[in-house]
């Protein structure tokens, strides 16, 4: 789980890492006090998850009190953004790129530092990969002073910077160990005009899978672009939403997958990606009523089960199909241990089971485009 | 032939007492694996389908003489249950755990790799030599799919590889072992690392690699056979091709970010060093004969 600036941030000043002045605001209310807090000129932040908030000017710069109240009424009301920081401006001499995060071969933690801050990392490595310091901790080794050395010189930091830089790097660390991260990132690290290091963002990403460990940041809708993307993560079935128009409800994260990949060979479009294999086969009327949502014109259903079995699958779509009364055509294959039953289950309502997930593909892309029945 | 375990591989089952490690136990003896212990702490002294339970993986070696486990033990405990097998010097393990914490799959890939250990998974339904023995959760009695043949298989899937393995049998192929590497961000086993297993394999033909968005093990697998690590054939299917970046496709390792991990970067690495790619689980088993007659 991704966290949000302000969260991440609170994790920086709890360590020690040094942060910009700065007032959250959820209010439009709040605002004036927050510009008093901070004072100007002020940066006011959007706290969204997505990337690039500046190009997409959802972070702006205030010079008086009245530009300030002026672009956060903007951002809160015409851009729907539910909370603002706003922090002080800083002044730059320098800005840095710092992380900490996995490195899934050598299977170690990777810090990544480059002097080209502000920048997407991702651009500096195909840019400029020589500006990038890396260095690897292993597992079962602490992070060594000398690897802070390394990648303090490697910034061609000097003086108070190089000592500033050198506490800051062993707390990102810390951060990084303590909160199961997958990702600790300062981006841009400031070194401002009167020499000091501030963290002027942050990201933190937290492991899902270390949530029975972990849980001081709770989901929340903010972090879903739609109530029923957040509504499915609360129920634990993996749900993503598109544009389209044909509805999956998959067994598998990779079988989904590879039915959207085919959906889109034939010429179809997907209205919604949706698991329910695995722990969650038995739950065929939750996973429907996600996926009845977004009106899909079809839902297409495939599994081929592991530990799932087919015939309770079917059983499952059946009652749900029964209990929903979805107007879209339903196309089914549902394959795996119990197909024969699974077959016969379907048949008894009326639908087909088909058995070439092809097949049920194309079947799918042809309705969706208003083919017959 | 086989690569990790066949019928005179001596399995342990941890976590043998609960509802998924019975279940179980119950259809690897079915398949032919010479289970021969279980552990499951306090629970020494009782029996599930007919094998010993121990209360601990050291106490069980010391009896059985296993050589290797397979773990139904919840995500939290995982990290100890692997420390507890490797620290009794089983050197091959089976994690079938999902939701296992990517900081605890580290220290297992870095201990694993550290004592020359063999850990697969987690997230993964596990290794199954059909016709022989499987440690794991297959559906082995689904003939379409888990025959015996001479492809070895490789995957990050678990229904994918039904899917997609039925394609080859039903070209006439059939498997020698298959090895779920799972779907997290963090396999403690990657896909070049089975390779060398595979070339020394004299019941290995070819190979069958269902990959998927995300991460770099196909393109290590590409480099792998650039460096003549692996010289035998491969047909390979990569599911994400037309996945929208920046959002993660149910694994948590399927997500394109910062435009690494695309499907068209790990074909476009596969294909240039000769690497069949099926654009649709379909064509696997054309290709397949094509590769055999290579």
């Amino acid at each position: 789980m991704k966290l949000f600036e302000y969260q991440a941030k609170e994790l920086f000043a709890e360590a020690g890492i040094p942060v910009p002045k700065g007032a959250l605001v959820e209010n439009e209310a709040d605002c004036a006090a927050a510009i008093e807090k901070v004072g100007l000129p002020c940066v006011i932040k959007s706290q969204v998850l997505q990337g690039g908030r500046g190009k997409a000017g959802l972070i702006q710069l205030a010079e008086t009190k009245e530009e300030a109240l002026l672009k956060a009424h903007d951002l809160m009301v015409n851009r729907n953004v539910g909370k603002l920081l706003f922090e002080e401006a800083l002044s730059k001499e320098k800005e840095i790129y710092i992380a900490v995060t996995i490195d899934p071969v050598d299977s170690s933690a990777l810090i990544m530092a480059s002097s080209e801050g502000g920048m997407e990392i991702e651009e500096v490595a195909v840019k400029m990969p020589d500006k990038i310091v890396k260095e690897r901790v292993k597992m079962f080794r602490a992070l060594s002073p000398f690897q802070v050395r390394n990648v303090m010189f490697g910034l061609g930091l000097k003086g108070e910077a190089f000592k500033q830089g050198a506490t800051i790097l062993p707390k990102m660390f810390e951060l990084f160990k303590k909160f199961d991260a997958e990702l600790v990132e300062i981006n841009p690290l400031i070194l401002t005009k009167d020499g000091r290091l501030v963290a002027a963002d942050g990201k933190v990403s937290i492991d899902d899978n270390a949530g029975f460990r972990q849980k001081r940041f709770p989901i929340t809708r903010d972090h879903f672009d739609s109530d029923v993307e957040y509504e499915a993560a609360v129920k634990g079935i993996p749900y993503l939403q598109f544009d389209g128009k044909i509805a999956l409800m998959c067994a598998g994260a990779g079988l989904t997958n590879t039915v959207y990949d085919l959906i889109n060979y034939y010429g179809g479009s997907v209205a919604s990606y949706l698991e329910f294999g695995g722990p969650n086969y038995r739950r065929a009327a939750e996973a429907m009523d996600l996926t009845l949502r977004n009106k899909p014109a079809v839902v297409l259903i495939v599994t081929f089960g592991t530990i799932a079995r087919a015939d309770v699958m079917a059983q499952g779509i059946v009652d749900a199909i029964a209990q929903l009364k979805p107007s879209a055509p339903i196309i089914t294959a549902i394959r795996g241990t119990g197909e024969e039953e699974a077959a016969a289950i379907l048949k008894k309502t009326g639908l087909e089971p088909i058995s070439d997930t092809e097949e049920a593909v194309k079947r799918a892309v042809e309705l969706s485009k208003g083919g017959a029945r | 032939m086989s690569i990790f375990i066949d019928s005179e591989t001596k399995v342990l089952v941890q976590g043998i007492t609960g509802n998924e490690g019975s279940f179980w136990t119950k259809h690897m003896l079915g398949c032919g694996t010479h289970v021969v212990g279980g552990v499951t702490p306090g629970k020494a002294g009782q029996q599930v389908e007919g094998v010993p339970v121990f209360n601990t993986v050291r106490k069980a070696v010391a009896e059985t003489k296993a050589d290797a486990s397979v773990l139904f033990v919840p995500p939290a405990f995982t990290k100890d249950a692997v420390f507890e097998a490797l620290d009794a010097g089983i050197g091959k393990i089976v994690v079938t755990a999902e939701g296992v914490p990517v900081h605890d799959a580290m220290e297992i890939r870095a201990a694993a790799l550290s004592e020359k250990a063999m850990v697969i998974g987690g997230n993964t339904s596990g290794v199954i030599t059909p016709g022989k023995a499987m440690m794991g959760i297959f559906p082995y009695w689904i003939d379409r799919v888990y025959r015996p043949g001479t492809i070895g298989v490789m995957t990050r899937s678990g229904s994918l590889t039904n899917e997609v393995t039925a394609m080859a049998i039903k070209a006439g192929f059939g498997v020698s072992t298959l090895v779920g590497v799972g779907g997290d961000s963090v396999p403690c086993t990657r896909f070049a690392e089975l390779l060398p297993l595979y070339e020394k394999d004299d019941g290995t033909k070819t190979i069958l690699m269902i990959g998927e968005l995300g991460g770099t093990m196909e393109e290590e697998v590409a480099e792998a056979i650039e460096m003549r690590v692996f010289t035998k054939p491969m047909v390979a299917f990569i599911a994400g091709r037309t996945a929208p970046s920046g959002k993660r496709m149910g694994h948590a390792g399927a997500i394109v970010s910062g435009g690494k991990g695309s499907v068209a970067g790990k074909i476009k690495a596969l294909e240039n060093v000769g690497v069949f790619v099926a654009d649709r689980p379909s064509a696997v088993g054309p290709l397949m004969q094509k590769a055999v007659a290579k």
